[in-house]
C-alpha cells in the first residue's frame, strides 16, 4: 500500500469518527480519482472510522449524537463507494440479521444502533422497524433466509412479544437455523435465558460480539 | 407516622418510624381496581380511584399519578397509541417535518388530550388523601418531551446539527410543563419531573447541560417558588450528571438501578435527598418477596444513611403486571429495618 493510500485511508477514517460528513464524502470521492479499491475504502476506511467512534462510545467519550452523526458520514461514504466494487467482490458478509422493536413499543434509537454497528461488522441487516407483530419477524426471517432474529425494546410490557417469537419458531422447528437475540431497557440476561433466547446483549457492541458468536456455534450446540 | 409526618421528620433531621418508602406504582394501580390501563388513561375518576385504592391496599409514601410519559407531547399534538389493556406508546411525534416547528403550541391544561381528566384525578385524590399521603402528579421534562414532538433519534441529531432547533422545542416544551405543573400545584398535588433522554445512557454531559439544565432549572424554580419540593428522576446511567442534576435546584433525586447509591451518596448525598433504586424488573417482578427483602435491605445499606435521607424506591416505574404480594414485600422490609435505617453487612 503507498504512503498515500494509507493516508487517505486514515483521513477517511478520521472523517467519520470526526462526524464530518462532507469531508468523508470528498475523501471517499478522492479514493476513487486515486484509483484505490473501493472495498479497501470501505474497510480501512469507513467502517474503520464507525468502529473507532463505537470505541469511544464504550468509553463513555461519544453517545447517542455523536455516533448517529457518525453513522450519517459513513453511509454517506458508502453511497460513493458501494456503486463502485467489482461485481462478484468477495462478499463480506458474515449472516443475515432480520432486527425490530418488538410490538407495542416505538422505542427504536437502540434497536437502529445496533443495526448500525452489525452493519459495520459486515452483517447485512434486514430492518423491520418498530412496533413488529411476532408472526412478522418470523415471516420475514424466513423469506430473507436470515440466520437471527434480534429482538429490541425499552418497555417492560412488551418482553412477552419476545417469547412469542421463539414460540412461533419453534412451532416451525426453525430455531436450529433461526437464533433468537434480545436487548432493550429492560431486558436482562437472566429474562432471556428465561424465555430461551440464543443470545442477550446489553449494548449494540455487545450485539455484534452475541452476533458472531451465533453465527460460528454450530447449530447442535445449542442447549435445548 | 403519615406519610406526610414521616417526610417532614426527615426534613427537618428528626427521628422517624421508617424511612418514606415508594415503589413507584403507575398502570398497576388499574389492577387494584380491575379495571383495563386504557381506562384510568382516560377517565379521571377511575384514575383517581385507582391510585387511591392503591395506595391503600399497599400504604407507601407517594402516590404518584401517572400513566406514561406522553399526557404532555400528546397535547400538543404528538399521535399515541393507547392499547386497551397495555401501557400507551408514542406512535408519532408531533412533526413530520423540523421545519413546521413553529406550529408547535404549548399545551392547554384545562383541555388539550387527556390533561384535563388527569387534573381532574389529581384534584380527586387530593381530597381523598391529601391530609395523610404525599400526591404528586408527573410532569415529562422539557428535552424528553421535545423528543416525542420531532422523535428521539431526529432530536439526537439536532443536538448536534441544529442546536437552536432543538432550543426552540425545548422551549415550548417548558412552556407546557410549566403550565402542566402549575394546573398540579393548583389541584394541591407537588409535580415531580421526569426526564429520561437526559440520561448518560442518552446524551452527553455537555448535551446535559446545552438542553436540559437551563430549562430544568426555569421548571424547578418555578415550582419551588410556589413552595413545593421537588423530585427529579431520570433513568439509566447517570453518574456523570449527579452534580448537574443537583444545580437545577431539586430537592430530590431518583436514580435508577443501573446507576450506584454508593456513588451517588458521595457525588451529591450532602446536596440533595436521594430516591432509589430497587430493580424494577428484575426484583420487583420477577423475583420473590424474600428476594425483594434482600434487594431492599442492600439498597438501605448503600444509602440509608445518605446525609439528606434516603426515600427507598424502585429504580423506575413498576411493569403493570407487578405481583402484589412483592409490593407489599417492600413496604414490609423497609418497615422491618425501622429507624434508624441501618443495615449492617451480616443482616444485609
Amino acid at each position: 500500500m503507498s504512503q498515500e493510500e494509507s493516508s487517505l485511508l486514515s483521513r477517511l477514517s478520521d472523517a467519520v469518527l470526526a462526524m464530518d460528513e462532507a469531508e468523508t464524502v470528498r475523501l471517499a470521492q478522492e479514493l476513487l480519482v486515486q484509483r484505490i479499491d473501493p472495498g479497501r475504502g470501505i474497510e480501512a476506511g469507513l467502517v474503520d472510522g464507525m468502529r473507532r467512534a463505537g470505541d469511544l462510545f464504550e468509553r463513555e467519550e461519544y453517545f447517542i449524537p455523536e455516533l448517529l452523526i457518525c453513522s450519517d458520514a459513513m453511509y454517506a461514504g458508502l453511497r460513493v463507494l458501494q456503486p463502485h466494487l467489482p461485481s462478484g467482490a468477495a462478499e463480506r458478509k458474515k449472516g443475515i440479521v432480520v432486527i425490530g422493536v418488538v410490538e407495542g413499543d416505538t422505542h427504536d434509537i437502540g434497536k437502529n444502533l445496533v443495526r448500525i454497528m452489525l452493519e459495520t461488522a459486515g452483517f447485512e441487516v434486514v430492518d423491520l422497524g418498530r412496533d413488529v407483530p411476532p408472526a412478522t419477524f418470523v415471516e420475514r426471517a424466513e423469506s430473507a433466509g436470515a440466520h437471527i432474529i434480534g429482538l429490541s425494546t425499552l418497555m417492560t410490557t412488551t418482553m412477552g412479544a419476545m417469547s412469542e417469537v421463539i414460540r412461533r419458531l419453534d412451532e416451525r422447528q426453525a430455531r436450529s437455523r433461526i437464533k433468537v437475540m434480545v436487548g432493550g431497557g429492560p431486558v436482562s440476561q437472566q429474562f432471556a435465558n428465561r424465555i430461551g433466547a440464543d443470545g442477550y446483549a446489553a449494548n449494540a457492541s455487545g450485539a455484534v460480539a452475541v452476533a458472531t458468536r451465533l453465527r460460528q456455534a454450530p447449530a447442535e450446540s445449542r442447549v435445548p | 407516622m403519615t406519610p406526610i409526618e414521616r417526610f417532614a421528620a426527615l426534613a427537618a433531621g428528626r427521628p422517624l418510624d421508617r424511612l418514606p418508602c415508594v415503589p413507584i406504582v403507575g398502570n398497576t394501580a388499574a389492577r387494584v381496581i380491575g379495571v383495563r390501563t386504557a381506562e384510568i388513561r382516560r377517565s379521571g375518576e377511575l384514575l383517581a380511584r385507582a391510585h387511591t385504592a392503591a395506595y391503600r391496599r399497599f400504604g407507601y409514601d407517594v402516590v404518584r399519578v401517572f400513566t406514561d410519559l406522553y399526557v404532555q407531547a400528546e397535547a400538543m399534538g404528538a399521535k399515541v397509541r393507547v392499547p386497551e389493556d397495555e401501557t400507551a406508546y408514542l406512535h408519532e411525534p408531533a412533526l413530520v417535518d423540523t421545519h413546521d416547528v413553529d406550529r408547535l403550541k404549548p399545551a392547554d391544561p384545562g383541555k388539550d388530550g387527556c390533561l384535563p381528566a388527569h387534573r381532574e384525578a389529581i384534584a380527586r385524590v387530593v381530597d381523598d388523601l391529601g391530609g395523610e399521603a404525599v400526591v404528586t402528579a408527573a410532569v415529562t421534562g422539557p428535552f424528553t418531551n421535545a423528543s416525542f414532538l420531532v422523535g428521539a433519534e431526529t432530536l439526537a441529531r439536532l443536538a448536534l446539527r441544529e442546536p437552536a432547533v432543538v432550543r426552540h422545542l425545548c422551549e415550548v416544551s417548558l412552556e407546557t410543563a410549566l403550565r402542566w405543573a402549575d394546573a398540579i400545584m393548583d389541584a394541591g398535588a407537588s409535580p415531580s419531573i421526569t426526564d429520561p433522554m437526559l440520561s448518560s445512557t442518552v446524551v452527553s454531559p455537555r448535551q446535559f447541560r446545552e438542553f436540559g439544565l437551563p430549562y430544568l432549572e426555569r421548571l424547578v424554580t418555578h415550582i419551588r417558588g410556589r413552595g413545593k419540593a421537588v423530585t427529579l428522576h431520570i433513568c439509566g446511567k447517570t453518574r456523570p450528571v449527579w452534580a448537574l442534576m443537583a444545580d437545577t435546584g431539586a430537592d430530590c433525586l431518583s436514580i435508577d438501578n443501573e446507576a450506584s447509591l454508593v456513588e451517588a451518596k458521595a457525588a451529591v448525598g450532602k446536596r440533595v435527598r436521594l430516591m432509589g433504586n430497587v430493580p424494577p424488573v428484575a426484583v420487583l417482578f420477577e423475583s420473590d418477596p424474600a428476594g425483594v427483602r434482600q434487594a431492599v435491605r442492600t439498597c438501605v445499606r448503600e444509602g440509608g444513611d445518605s446525609p439528606r435521607g434516603l426515600v427507598v424506591a424502585t429504580g423506575c416505574s413498576l411493569p403493570t403486571e407487578t405481583p402484589f404480594a412483592n409490593i407489599d414485600a417492600m413496604v414490609r422490609a423497609v418497615d422491618e429495618i425501622g429507624w434508624p435505617p441501618r443495615v449492617t453487612e451480616a443482616s444485609a
